[in-house]
């Protein structure tokens, strides 16, 4: 017990100078790299939204850095098809066809993170596909079962353009734990070093300042579980969530409003069990991650609209305002509950 | 001439002769009350008053009726119509064992007025018995009082008028005051309703507050560690309650209520003991002593400070 709690001490240590490795190269983005550092402790996938240009890509690639292990990525386009994640065909040099491993294939069990650059670019067959490997981290290729244990997806979207683009079902959005909002920061002074500070300039360049394989990404599996046993969940808190989730799918029941919104018949569906299950694993991480062996309602809250938000189901008409009333809806719903 | 003079003076006489032969009854045996007007004074033209007499005589006298007052006669004095007209007479008659009791009622009338007050009188009537062959007379006793003039004479000056004895002309405002004093009782209920109402049963309405409440429940509660888990989360409540939603830390409820900031050490300390009461038992919460004390100490702090006094 003694070794668990000395090891897990450790481990935090390691995943808050990852955190700061990565602060130093991304600035402004305290809130998003500590839900990234709690997905990766979660064993949870990650789905990054923003507009263009706000550094989400440089974001993940420098916790690439930091996490270590196999690498890959692919851009979401709208040819892209599921084969191409598995294999690649080419003509050699020999003048015979010859079939490469794809990009999920390349590192084999090594491979740590999977990046999906404009993941709502790609078609739906191409989530297809996805929704498998998140969800059971497995791939049938070459009359053969190929597993990755160790892979967490990153996906981004830029949720602005919304031509030649495909909307993630719900069923995929269900596979990620988190979609995580990337802003331009308010700080002035963040801002001008963006614009005047040549730092920022070479996003390449940029990305190798942070300090190689801080964690272990082999050992993070068996971190995530000791983890999770470690943080303790009281049965207050385990009534608190239960009643978190009930309000997702009936909101009305627990008096919340939203000003515009017929409240009766926002939500469809409201969080799934594999989403409040999420949710949860998170908060553990954030408890552990603030240094302590139990989770508090503050834990929900750190990760509440991150792991959810993405998998409420609005009636159609109110799906174009789906950031702002899912914010709103979320907030409602923690400011309505409480615990004891 | 002569002869008439003298059958007057032999008329006279013998007038006289019968005058004095009329006896004077015995006071044994006859009674006499009267019962006046209420007052003496304010009469004017027009003005009725009634007096009653009782007389009780013995057997065998009795009243006759022709010595009664006549109504629409009136007294002269001195020859001259004193203004007092009798208006009625009536008379009832009961008989006792030994005596026969008669109970004038006699009403005047007046007619007269002057432009100053002045004295006048029920003038006196005799009203005679008879019995045993013999006649008798009672005399009534006039019955004095004061006739008062229609309106004052001359100009009447008020400003000049500085006679201690006149109060201060005033309107009669009693009708106004009853109805204020009607209303006011109407608005003294409403206000205790309303009172009532704010207050939700607590007598005054800042007895109401989350805290002020929270204090009171408090007391109820035991010094076990159910009593302390339902204090804590009572507390909860009350914090809820004063945000408008849940609050969950000191931080973010101290930026909306800094009011509050007078305890917000105590705040820091309560939400670690929340913390250590519901979802993570050994955590240290700094409470030292009894919890249960602390926490009716830090509720009532809190009642102070939403009631503006700290």
């Amino acid at each position: 017990m003694a070794s668990t709690d000395t090891q897990l001490s450790e481990w935090r240590n390691q995943a808050l100078k990852l955190e700061s490795e990565i602060n130093k190269v991304v600035v402004g983005q305290a809130t998003p790299v500590r839900l990234i550092t709690t997905a990766i402790f979660a064993r949870g996938h990650v789905l990054l939204e923003g507009d263009v240009g706000v550094g989400k890509t440089t974001l993940l690639r420098a916790f690439t850095r930091g996490i270590g292990g196999g690498y890959e990525r692919v851009e979401g386009t709208i040819d892209l098809m599921p084969n191409d994640l598995v294999y690649h065909t080419y003509l050699g040099e020999d003048g015979r066809p010859h079939v490469d491993a794809g990009p999920l294939l390349r590192e084999g069990e090594n491979l740590a993170v999977f990046f999906f650059n404009e993941i709502n670019r790609a078609r739906p067959q191409v989530h297809s596909l996805l929704l498998r490997v998140m969800a059971e981290r497995t791939l049938s290729a070459f009359n053969k079962e190929h597993h990755f244990p160790h892979m967490l997806v990153f996906a981004d979207r830029n949720q602005v353009e919304k031509e030649e683009t495909f909307e993630i079902p719900s069923a995929a959005r269900d596979r990620f734990m988190m979609e995580i909002p990337i802003a331009v920061p308010n700080d002035v002074e963040i801002m001008e070093n963006l614009i005047f500070d040549t730092r920022y300039h070479n996003a390449d360049r940029l990305v190798e300042n942070v300090e190689q394989d801080v964690l272990h990404f082999d050992k993070l599996n068996t971190i995530a579980v000791a983890l999770q046993d470690h943080v303790q969940a009281s049965p207050t808190l385990r009534k608190y969530a239960l009643e978190l989730w009930l309000a997702t799918k009936d909101p009305s029941k627990y008096g919340v409003r939203i000003e515009g919104v017929d409240i009766n018949r926002l939500v469809l569906a409201g969080a799934s069990p594999r989403g409040m299950s999420m949710m949860l694993r998170a908060a553990r991480v954030n408890a552990w991650l603030n240094g302590r062996d139990a989770v508090l309602p503050t834990d929900i809250h750190a990760v509440f609209h991150e792991t959810v938000a993405h998998r409420l189901v609005f009636s159609p008409v109110y799906e174009m305002r789906r950031t702002e009333i899912a914010r709103e809806l979320l907030s409602g719903i923690v400011n309505t509950i409480s615990a004891p | 001439m002569k002869k008439i003079l003298f059958a007057a003076i032999t008329l006279l006489l013998l007038t006289g002769a019968a005058v004095e032969d009329l006896a004077v009854l015995d006071p044994r045996a006859v009674s006499l009350k009267t019962v006046e007007p209420p007052r003496d004074v304010g009469y004017t033209v027009g003005d009725i008053l009634s007096r009653t007499v009782i007389i009780e005589v013995k057997h065998p006298y009795e009243l006759l009726p022709t010595s009664l007052p006549i109504a629409g006669n009136q007294k002269k004095r001195q020859n001259r119509d004193q203004g007092i007209e009798v208006r009625e007479v009536t008379v009832e008659k009961s008989a006792g064992v030994n005596t026969t009791t008669y109970t004038l009622h006699l009403s005047y009338q007046v007619f007269t007025n002057k432009i100053v007050a002045r004295p006048a009188a029920l003038p006196p009537e005799f009203i005679k018995f008879g019995g045993k062959g013999e006649n008798f007379e009672v005399r009534v006793p006039s019955w004095n009082f004061r006739i008062s003039p229609l309106a004052v004479y001359g100009s009447v000056v008020i400003e000049k008028d500085m006679s201690t004895f006149r109060g201060p002309l005033l309107l009669d405002r009693s009708k106004h005051e009853d109805i204020r004093n009607a209303l006011l009782g109407v608005l003294a209920i409403s206000v205790l309703g309303l009172i009532y109402i704010l207050g939700t049963s607590n007598w005054l309405p800042r007895m109401g507050r989350p805290f002020a409440q929270t204090c009171r429940d408090l007391r109820k509660l035991g010094n076990d560690d159910e009593g302390i888990r339902a204090a804590v989360s009572r507390v909860h409540q009350a914090f809820n309650a004063t945000a408008g939603h849940g609050v969950f830390e000191a931080t973010s409820f101290l930026l909306r209520k800094p009011g509050f900031e007078p305890v917000a050490g105590d705040i820091e300390r309560f939400f670690k003991l929340s913390r250590t009461v519901f979802f993570e038992p050994g955590a240290p919460h700094g409470i030292e002593g009894d919890v249960m004390t602390w926490l009716r100490q830090f509720t009532r702090r809190c009642r102070d400070c939403e009631r503006g006094l700290k």
